[in-house]
């Protein structure tokens, strides 16, 4: 519980099995005065509640669960969500909403959905808010210790294997996640998808959360390899309008990014109730002409 | 019980009938129990026989290290200040266990955090929240600036999060530039920047009020930066129309007006009842 007691040149073996042994020895001669520094990522390391089965009791009442997985709790945590991203010739889009509720409640309009993990590596979140930007925080430190390490950048697949072990080893604990790892590195653009159950898949497309279904429906009709720049951000931003406007859990803000050799970019920033306005003038055009 | 089967084989049959262990701390017994209603009172209700769901079916009741003990805390952000407002009440079920008891913990001179939630646990994180900022300081030799109090906080409250701090928290302060800045937290630590919040009893009654009246939203009419005496007023209302509606927010209002150039801290009574 008590942050690390300085900057010492020890500070670059975190993750490494060096410091695991330290810990493990600074522990064992009970120097508990010392409180060992908080090496993130490594399980065992959070305080679990002393009761004989810990991963039942916590996954029952402390759990992230979506919908209403966890209406028998007194503490509701924030979730809940629609994500996509998808590859195609001219690189990846990655389109998420912004709603994050606590049972009935909306917690908040105005979440950053898509964390920018580092230039060339985006993560989407859905499931438990908190559960995915504190480990897509410490998967950033990995990566960036990754690169400290061997002089070059983190590839995609590896940054999104660290994700999916890292939670791997707390599952059963009731922690919830289903993110996107994307990135363009040495082999190319990839885009995977790794949930709190320890799932990794590869992918060209992929859609998460409780508005899923809704963004799939149209992201399946329209999508092609051959698709523009701009036919895709179109397709992008639609799928999520569509699913913000189906399901309760969705809304707020459509955030649009576009992966590209160069890193990732920033579209638009646009509230889906304006576009729906949009879209309905566009269809009473449509049925005038 | 976990579930009908899991009971199902705890039982035990004792002189042909099935019957449920009991454990209290007057010692073990058994309770004759069957699942096919035949010796249910409520089958055969009568006027010295009404079960209540204790004794013939019995259910596990089990410690729990958590309380409500109530209380509404917001905050809101300005050009050049943030104001973060909270009452004094603590209560425990339908008691009141006293009329002034702060939900406000100055941080720095620029940072304020209000806590509403279970009080112990509050207590505990603001130590351990202490002691990691006086630990910064010793390293830093500067005090700690707003953003970072509130990533802090929120790796402090995700580092139990497999026995959450039961605890929902706003922190209000300037950052490095004067602006305000207010952060809103779940209470796994989950956070976000945001122009207003409000969190606790009487969050519901209070958000809505603040997202049309500060953040304008969904109005027409024309939209104007709110000084730090008008949105002051605007709190005290807000926390009167709380306290009418929640019976965990009343007796006393604190609020602390901060700004680059120091905190200022204003009372107003609330209804007591």
């Amino acid at each position: 519980m008590f942050g690390p007691t300085g900057v010492t040149a020890g500070i670059l073996d975190i993750g490494t099995r060096k410091a695991e042994d330290e810990r493990r020895r600074a522990s064992a001669q009970g120097s508990g005065a010392l409180c060992p520094a908080k090496f993130l990522g490594q399980p065992a390391a959070f305080d679990i509640p002393n009761v004989p089965d810990p991963a039942y009791f916590c996954r029952s009442n402390f759990a992230s669960a979506c919908g209403g997985g966890d209406s028998n709790q007194t503490v509701k945590f924030a979730k809940g969500t629609t994500t996509l991203a998808f590859k195609f010739n001219e690189g990846i889009i990655v389109s998420v909403d912004s709603r994050s509720t606590m049972g009935a409640y909306i917690a908040s309009g105005t979440v950053k959905k898509i964390i920018e993990i580092n230039p060339f590596l985006l993560g989407t979140m859905a499931g438990g808010a908190a559960d995915c930007s504190f480990w897509e925080r410490n998967l950033g430190m990995q990566c960036r210790m990754y690169e400290l390490r061997n002089g070059k950048r983190i590839t995609v697949a590896a940054a999104s294997k660290l994700l999916a072990n890292t939670v791997n080893s707390y599952r059963g604990y009731g922690l919830s996640m289903g993110t996107m790892i994307t990135g363009w590195d040495e082999t190319g653009p990839q885009l995977y998808y790794v949930d709190s159950d320890g799932t990794r898949l590869k992918g060209n497309m992929f859609s998460v959360g409780s508005g899923s279904t809704y963004a799939y429906g149209v992201l399946d009709n329209y999508y092609r390899k051959d698709l523009t720049v701009e036919e895709a951000i179109d397709l992008g931003k639609r799928a999520i309008y569509h699913a913000t406007h189906r399901d309760a859990y969705s809304g707020g803000i459509n955030n649009l990014y576009h992966v590209t050799k160069e890193g990732w970019t920033k579209i638009h920033s646009i509230d889906v109730n304006d576009m729906h306005y949009e879209f309905e003038e566009e269809k009473k055009n449509a049925m005038s002409s | 019980m976990a579930s009908y089967m899991q009971a199902h084989q705890n039982l035990q049959a004792k002189n042909g009938q099935m019957a449920m262990p009991v454990h209290s701390s007057e010692g073990d017994t058994t309770i004759p129990v069957s699942f096919d209603n035949s010796n249910n009172a409520n089958a055969n209700p009568s006027a010295d026989h009404i079960d209540h769901g204790v004794t013939e079916a019995p259910y596990e009741r089990r410690f729990s290290p958590y309380d409500f003990n109530g209380g509404t805390t917001l905050a809101i952000s300005g050009e050049d200040y943030a104001i973060v407002a909270a009452d004094t009440r603590l209560s425990s079920g339908y008691q009141i266990l006293s009329r002034n008891v702060t939900k406000l913990h100055e941080l720095t001179s620029k940072c304020v955090l209000g806590s509403a939630g279970c009080k112990t646990d509050i207590d505990q994180l603001r130590s351990v929240l202490d002691i990691n900022m006086k630990v910064y300081h010793h390293n830093h030799r500067k005090e700690m600036s707003t953003p970072s109090v509130a990533q802090m906080l929120g790796n402090t409250l995700y580092y139990k999060r497999f026995f959450p701090y039961y605890s929902f928290n706003v922190l209000a302060g300037v950052d490095s530039e004067g602006k305000g800045a207010v952060y809103s937290y779940d209470a796994i630590g989950s956070f976000e920047r945001t122009p207003v919040t409000a969190s606790g009893s009487g969050q519901s009654f209070l958000i809505p009020l603040l997202d049309n009246v500060i953040k304008h939203n969904n109005r027409n009419d024309e939209d104007r930066p709110l000084p730090a005496e008008e949105v002051v007023e605007i709190v005290k209302d807000a926390f009167v129309t709380a306290g009418e509606r929640d019976i965990y927010t009343g007796d006393m209002l604190e609020i602390m007006v901060i700004r680059a150039s120091g905190i200022t801290k204003i009372s107003f009574p609330l209804k007591a009842d």
